[in-house]
């Protein structure tokens, strides 16, 4: 009941999120439909001279904080350029997955088979991602940028050449940090997860890299999803002797297990170190002091102080008046892959498109970034980020940049 | 897996605190349901109302103890226009209008909450007095969590006597047990209901204000906490308070025990005492004694 009273309050309308561009498409239809003019990219393709964007996002229920951040930053990177990507002017459709995976499913289909989309931006969750990729790779009728699910199943299981995660996977979240954990702090770590696909994925990523780097793993304490109480699991931690922890858990999950972590003494002893979600700029207002002096792995962060990054910070929180968080990044890059795509093919087909994008390099706010060929995984830089007081509250601040760092392709060719 | 000695130590102490402090939350559902008839499926709102209203309370005013005391009250204001305004034309009536009313209050809090707060996890801060551990043997407590256990004990303790001894609880249970001849004997009976409505819903604003500064307030709590309650209230018996407070106790240790030994079949296993509960004694432990 918990769960599911969430996603039935989800809208089951599309939504046009921006009329102006709807106005300009009728005109536009209406123009090709004369013959007056033949607009660059037509390509024969019957007056598709708009390029349409659906966006498979939750904006209620617990991920709403993720869909629309990654919806504000799409958004940004697409005023920036005048409404359009490529040279084509862009239509936008939305509708509230709510993170539930047959909904994420359903609104799938009716983007491709009702709503013709040419591109699918989403989605947060990595269930609905491995739930949507049969459908997607059934119609074939659009580019998939996947602006946040980081499971690398899909990669492992889809390899599919419109996929492009224009976010991160999971692997590239924990392993990177396990060299620099085991340089840097300490060569026997316990392990704190929360147990579900992405905490156990994370886990074992981990795991692997401590030990091939020489590191000891002395314990691994599984907490469920949503526990709100960590006294327990805190104990197995203290009790393992460990000299530093590295752990999985995000959202609400995160506050309250690096609160009480830090309740509960054990930063005496120990040093708390995760994957970047455990100590986010979502997570950093509740967590407070508590979070200060522990170290996270993440691809973006919003105080790095890079040219680049300081103008898309101050762009974005002029736009929309508060900090870009990661997901936000992750939709302004995945607006921009798209403009590459299009541009690069003149083409609003699908296999265009991702062949266009095939290798791409992106100016991203996050650092260096391009798509792997093989996989069409992101090649990307990774933050050591330890928290820090800050002006306004706690923050992350960057200690470390991993480069050039080399990703597994599970057994995916393309 | 044998736990060791100050695991068990710890868990303990956990399973006590969580089951003092849920019964905060239990009593005023059961109080509710004892003397009312209504099963309040928006008592885990009221709850999460006194969290988000403490954490703007103590970020505005910079403390904990004024959002202790404010939010609470002010989740009692709320809950007096819910019973004024929305129960009591239903009283009396067929039951599935209470659940209809009150989910429908619930789905609507929880909407007004992201919209007012934000979708992402809160928190109160805590008094910097209370910060810090204490050694308990071989376990390091925050003091924080033993406050909040001492708080929720002295609390319950004195609602406990409220209603056994004090001239207010034998009215309560009276207007419970018959409310015509109350009416008759010249009190007025909807005051005394909403009394008990209201206060029922400051003791879940307490638990929220208390647990905000232990746990993460977040859009989900108050779901969360009334399925909780719930199994709570039905392993003790509807409407019994004595009943709620043992069925709390319960449901708290093992939650606790159940995070050392196996943590992924806890909710499991509380389900299914509570199955047994109702198969054996199909009116919860204290129910057949207690509950008019």
């Amino acid at each position: 009941m918990s769960h599911d009273s969430e996603t039935s309050t989800g809208s089951r309308k599309p939504t046009n999120r921006s009329a102006s561009t709807t106005s300009r498409r009728r005109f536009l239809a209406g123009s090709a439909a004369v013959g007056a003019t033949a607009l660059a990219g037509c390509a024969g393709d019957g007056g598709d001279d708009t390029l349409t964007v659906g966006h498979v996002l939750p904006t209620s229920g617990t991920y709403a904080l993720l869909g629309e951040s990654i919806m504000n930053g799409f958004d940004l990177y697409l005023e920036q350029n005048d409404g359009q990507l490529g040279g084509y002017e862009v239509e936008t459709v939305q509708r509230d997955t709510s993170g539930d995976t047959d909904t994420g499913v359903s609104i799938t289909r009716e983007f491709l088979v009702e709503e013709g989309v040419d591109a699918l931006v989403g989605p947060v969750s990595s269930a609905v991602a491995i739930a949507m990729m049969q459908t997607v790779q059934q119609e074939s009728s659009a580019i998939w940028l996947n602006a946040n699910a980081g499971d690398y199943r899909v990669t492992q299981d889809g390899c599919m050449d419109l996929h492009f995660r224009t976010s991160f996977n999971d692997w590239q979240t924990s392993a990177p940090l396990a060299q620099w954990v085991y340089d840097n702090v300490a060569d026997n770590v316990a392990l704190s997860y929360a147990d579900y696909a992405f905490g156990q994925n994370s886990k074992t990523f981990f795991q692997e890299a401590f030990e091939e780097a020489g590191g000891e793993v002395v314990d691994e304490i599984a907490a469920p999803l949503g526990t709100e109480d960590y006294s327990p699991f805190l104990g197995d931690i203290e009790d393992s002797g460990a000299d530093a922890v590295f752990s999985f858990f995000a959202g609400g999950d995160a506050v309250n297990y690096i609160t009480q972590f830090s309740d509960f003494g054990l930063d005496e002893n120990l040093t708390q170190t995760g994957s970047g979600f455990l100590l986010s700029e979502d997570t950093l207002p509740a967590q407070g002091e508590a979070a200060l002096g522990k170290y996270s792995l993440l691809h973006y962060t919003a105080t790095k102080e890079t040219d680049r990054n300081q103008t898309f910070v101050s762009n974005y929180s002029g736009e929309f008046d508060r900090q870009p968080n990661v997901y936000a990044c992750q939709g302004y890059d995945s607006a921009q892959a798209l403009d590459i795509a299009a541009s690069n093919a003149d083409s609003t087909d699908a296999s265009d498109l991702a062949a266009a994008l095939s290798g791409a390099e992106l100016d991203s706010p996050r650092g260096e970034f391009s798509f792997d060929p093989g996989t069409n995984e992101p090649l990307q830089s990774m933050d050591v980020r330890e928290v820090v007081e800050g002006d306004d509250g706690v923050e992350n601040e960057v200690v470390a940049t991993i480069d050039d760092i080399e990703l597994p392709d599970w057994g995916c060719s393309l | 897996m044998l736990a060791e000695f100050s695991s068990v130590l710890r868990a303990t102490m956990l399973g006590i605190q969580l089951g003092m402090t849920l019964a905060l939350v239990a009593a005023g559902l059961t109080l509710i349901f004892g003397m009312l008839d209504v099963i309040n499926f928006a008592h885990g709102s009221l709850y999460m109302i006194g969290g988000y209203l403490g954490v703007t309370i103590a970020s505005q005013f910079g403390s904990f103890w004024l959002a202790l005391l404010i939010a609470p009250l002010a989740v009692g204001v709320v809950a007096a226009a819910i019973e004024v305004f929305g129960l009591r034309a239903l009283y009396g009536r067929n039951p599935l209008y209470h659940i209809l009313l009150t989910f429908g209050i619930a789905i609507m809090v929880q909407g007004l909450v992201v919209e007012i707060w934000g979708g992402q996890s809160l928190r109160i801060e805590a008094p910097e007095m209370l910060s810090g551990t204490v050694s308990i043997g071989p376990v390091q407590y925050p003091v924080y969590w033993l406050f909040v256990l001492a708080i929720s004990t002295v609390l319950i303790a004195a609602v406990w006597l409220m209603i056994d001894r004090s001239d207010l609880g034998i009215l309560m249970r009276a207007s419970a047990h018959d409310t015509e001849m109350v009416d008759a004997l010249g009190i007025d009976v909807s005051k005394v209901f909403t009394g008990v409505f209201v206060f029922g819903a400051i003791l879940a604003g307490i638990a929220g204000v208390l647990l905000g500064a232990s746990r993460s307030v977040s859009p989900g709590m108050g779901f969360g906490v009334i399925i909780e309650a719930f199994v709570i209230v039905v392993i003790g018996g509807l409407g019994s308070f004595k009943g709620a407070v043992y069925g709390a106790l319960l449901v708290g240790l093992v939650t606790a025990y159940g995070a050392l030994i196996a943590p992924s079949v806890t909710d499991i296993f509380l389900f299914a005492m509570m199955a047994v509960v109702l198969m054996v004694r199909p009116n919860g432990l204290f129910g057949a004694t207690e509950a008019a």
